[in-house]
């Protein structure tokens, strides 16, 4: 079983370095269950849950769908409320 | 939801303990006030949409125009977002019906803190000209079950999105939740704060996630109600906390809960699994009832369409033919049902109040899949359990709901919803996630679905195939 510590890490990784600034949870969950292949779902929810209340990672919604970013990466609060992107 | 005890907040709690304005300016326009305002954009096609027969959206924004440039002279400290942001509103709409394009950014990253859903952020693209929408979000605020609400609730919520917002709600979204149309980045922790400390209610959900669940009247009120839907809803709200709140669904996904077939809450075409009651044995007839219904000493359908004379009731053309069972029968004196036939459609008893009733044997049916045209078409939901007992905890249900949420979590795509899969999958599939034998019913049109195939081990007795004895009969 791998600690939510380890999936954090992985988790970080991925937004990190992955093309897209923003992906769906679906894309994180293949991502870490590619370095971890036994992380179930849940624990990958709660280690991107504890991402999310830390700061680290951030929510985007279109209202319809939501996706998970790395904070500051991309698009941020800044860039969306004036429209000038970096 | 709310912290412990918030339910019963409003038991004691009166408007005047939270409220923000006086009634001078609460009341502060005329009906002439509204006819003679004129907005700050012109609005020509607008106005058009006025002309109609039915109340329209554009003078309804109006009118909150008028009312707040009102209180903007009176009390100019008690608005936190412009005073114009239902002129800018109208102006950019507008705009959009002239160039036939949205002006609307689409998402972002806004929210309250920790939580995925309840806000949809939205952005206008034409800041400059519309600067009072510049930021234009929506709350999305759990309703309570049944939408039952005191007024003093909701003066207290209309006060503070007054203050906090633009005024402009929509009672409710077709989710069911009450839906707070309009204000800018920096109050949505305030206006969450209001909300769950001063009104005692949280945020709903919205992106992929579940969305709040919603409820008919129920038990509450109506005597169709095979099982309370008030309590389900609440307690299924309660208990999916994680997943109202932080989204890691492939897509959205929707209880509601219907009393009885007669879906007030349409739950068969809105949601994603439509709990609809219904119920295992005889429809209780009370004859001398009935009687009194051809008499006309009782007004069917309990007075409802009375508007007009539709001329004598006539318990034949009126009920026995429109049944579509067929299985209804009456010599003159006496009702009869063959309720091994009847579907459970609802005609006979909402025709019959008084002398019909639902039976005694209660629970509900579940069905899946519904949903508006994204990838695919629009779809209602298909029956899959016919019967299950609705009954505190309701673990049996919490089983299935974790069943098809981790099968859909681990098979669906991106912005599939359960339905989607289902049909990419087969009904057939999802019966065994759900872990339901096959039956007729579940096939019933088989041109959308016209499959089953049945395992060995699924056949009372299996079968043998002995292909040498096969071959002699049938040489290649
Ligand atoms: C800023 C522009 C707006 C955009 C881009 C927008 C977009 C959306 C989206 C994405 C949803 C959610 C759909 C879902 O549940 O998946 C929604 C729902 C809704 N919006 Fe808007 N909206 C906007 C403004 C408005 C305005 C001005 C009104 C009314 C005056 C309005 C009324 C509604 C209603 C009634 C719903 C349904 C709520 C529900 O189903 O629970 N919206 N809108
Ligand atoms: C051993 C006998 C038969 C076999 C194995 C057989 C097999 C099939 C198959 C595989 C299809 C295509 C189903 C689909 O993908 O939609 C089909 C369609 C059809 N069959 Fe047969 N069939 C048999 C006998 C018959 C007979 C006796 C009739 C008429 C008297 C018939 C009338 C049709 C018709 C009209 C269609 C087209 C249905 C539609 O697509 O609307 N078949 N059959
Ligand atoms: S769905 Fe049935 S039980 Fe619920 S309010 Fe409507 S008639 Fe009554
Ligand atoms: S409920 Fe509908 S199907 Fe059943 S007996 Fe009445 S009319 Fe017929």
């Amino acid at each position: 079983m791998a600690s939510i510590d380890e999936i954090k890490k992985v988790i970080v990784d991925f937004a990190t370095n992955t093309k897209k600034s923003k992906f769906y949870f679906k894309d994180m969950e293949k991502a870490v269950q590619k370095v971890i292949p036994d992380a179930k779902s849940r624990e990958i929810k709660k280690a991107a849950t504890a991402l999310i209340n830390e700061g680290t990672l951030v929510y985007f919604s279109t209202g319809s769908s939501t996706m998970y970013g790395l904070k500051g990466r991309g698009i941020s609060l800044e860039t969306e409320e004036t429209g000038k992107v970096e | 939801m709310s912290a412990e005890g918030q339910e019963k907040l409003w038991e004691t709690k009166k408007y005047d303990d939270v409220r923000i304005y006086t009634d001078e300016e609460i009341w502060n326009y005329t009906d002439e006030d509204v006819a003679n305002y004129k907005c700050k954009h012109d609005i020509p096609l607008l106005e058009q949409l006025e002309e109609g027969p039915w109340p329209s959206f554009v003078s309804d924004i109006k009118q909150e125009a008028v009312h707040r440039h009102k209180l903007a002279e009176q009390a100019p400290d008690k608005l936190l977002i412009p005073a114009d942001v239902c002129d800018d509103l109208l102006g950019q709409v507008e705009l959009s019906y002239v160039e036939k394009e949205t002006h609307w950014k689409h998402g972002g990253i806004v929210g309250v803190f920790g939580y995925g859903g309840g806000v949809i952020g939205r952005y206008s693209d034409q800041q400059e000209k519309f600067p009072g929408i510049a930021h234009f979000h929506t709350l999305r605020v759990n309703q309570p079950a049944s939408k039952f609400y005191k007024t003093d609730y909701l003066r207290a919520l209309c006060d503070i999105w007054e203050y906090r917002g633009s005024g402009l709600t929509n009672m409710h979204g077709s989710t069911g939740d009450t839906v707070l149309l309009g204000t800018f980045t920096e109050q949505l922790e305030p206006m969450f704060f209001d909300l769950t400390h001063d009104l005692g209610v949280d945020l709903g959900g919205s992106g992929s996630n579940l969305r709040t669940p919603s409820c008919c009247v129920g038990k509450a009120r109506c005597e169709f109600a095979c099982y309370d839907t008030q309590d389900i809803c609440y307690e299924l709200t309660m208990y999916y906390q994680d997943e109202l709140h932080r989204p890691a669904f492939p897509y959205k996904f929707k209880f509601k809960f219907d009393g009885c077939p007669n879906c007030c809450v349409a739950s068969i075409a809105r949601s994603d699994m439509s709990y609809i009651g219904t119920w295992k044995d005889d429809i209780r007839i009370d004859q001398e009832a009935v009687r009194a219904y051809v008499a006309g000493e009782l007004k069917p359908n309990a007075g409802a369409f009375g508007n007009r004379d539709w001329g004598k009731f006539d318990i034949q053309k009126e009920v026995i033919d429109l049944c579509p069972a067929k299985c209804m029968e009456w010599d003159g004196k006496e009702l009869k049902i063959n309720n091994k036939e009847c579907v459970r459609c609802m005609h006979c008893i909402n025709v019959m109040p008084r002398a019909l009733r639902i039976g005694t044997d209660t629970g509900c049916s579940i069905l899946f899949g519904a949903k508006a045209p994204i990838l695919e078409g629009a779809q209602m939901s298909t029956l899959v359990i016919p019967f299950i007992r609705v009954e505190k905890p309701y673990d049996e249900i919490k089983a299935i709901i974790e069943r098809v949420w981790d099968w859909w979590m681990e098979e669906g795509k991106n912005r599939e919803r359960v339905g989607e899969l289902i049909q990419r999958k087969g009904i057939q599939e999802f019966l065994k996630v759900v872990g339901v034998p096959a039956i007729p019913q579940h096939a019933k049109e088989p041109r959308s679905n016209p499959y089953i195939f049945w395992s060995e081990g699924e056949v009372p007795g299996g079968w043998q195939r002995d292909i040498k004895e096969f071959r002699k009969r049938h040489p290649r």
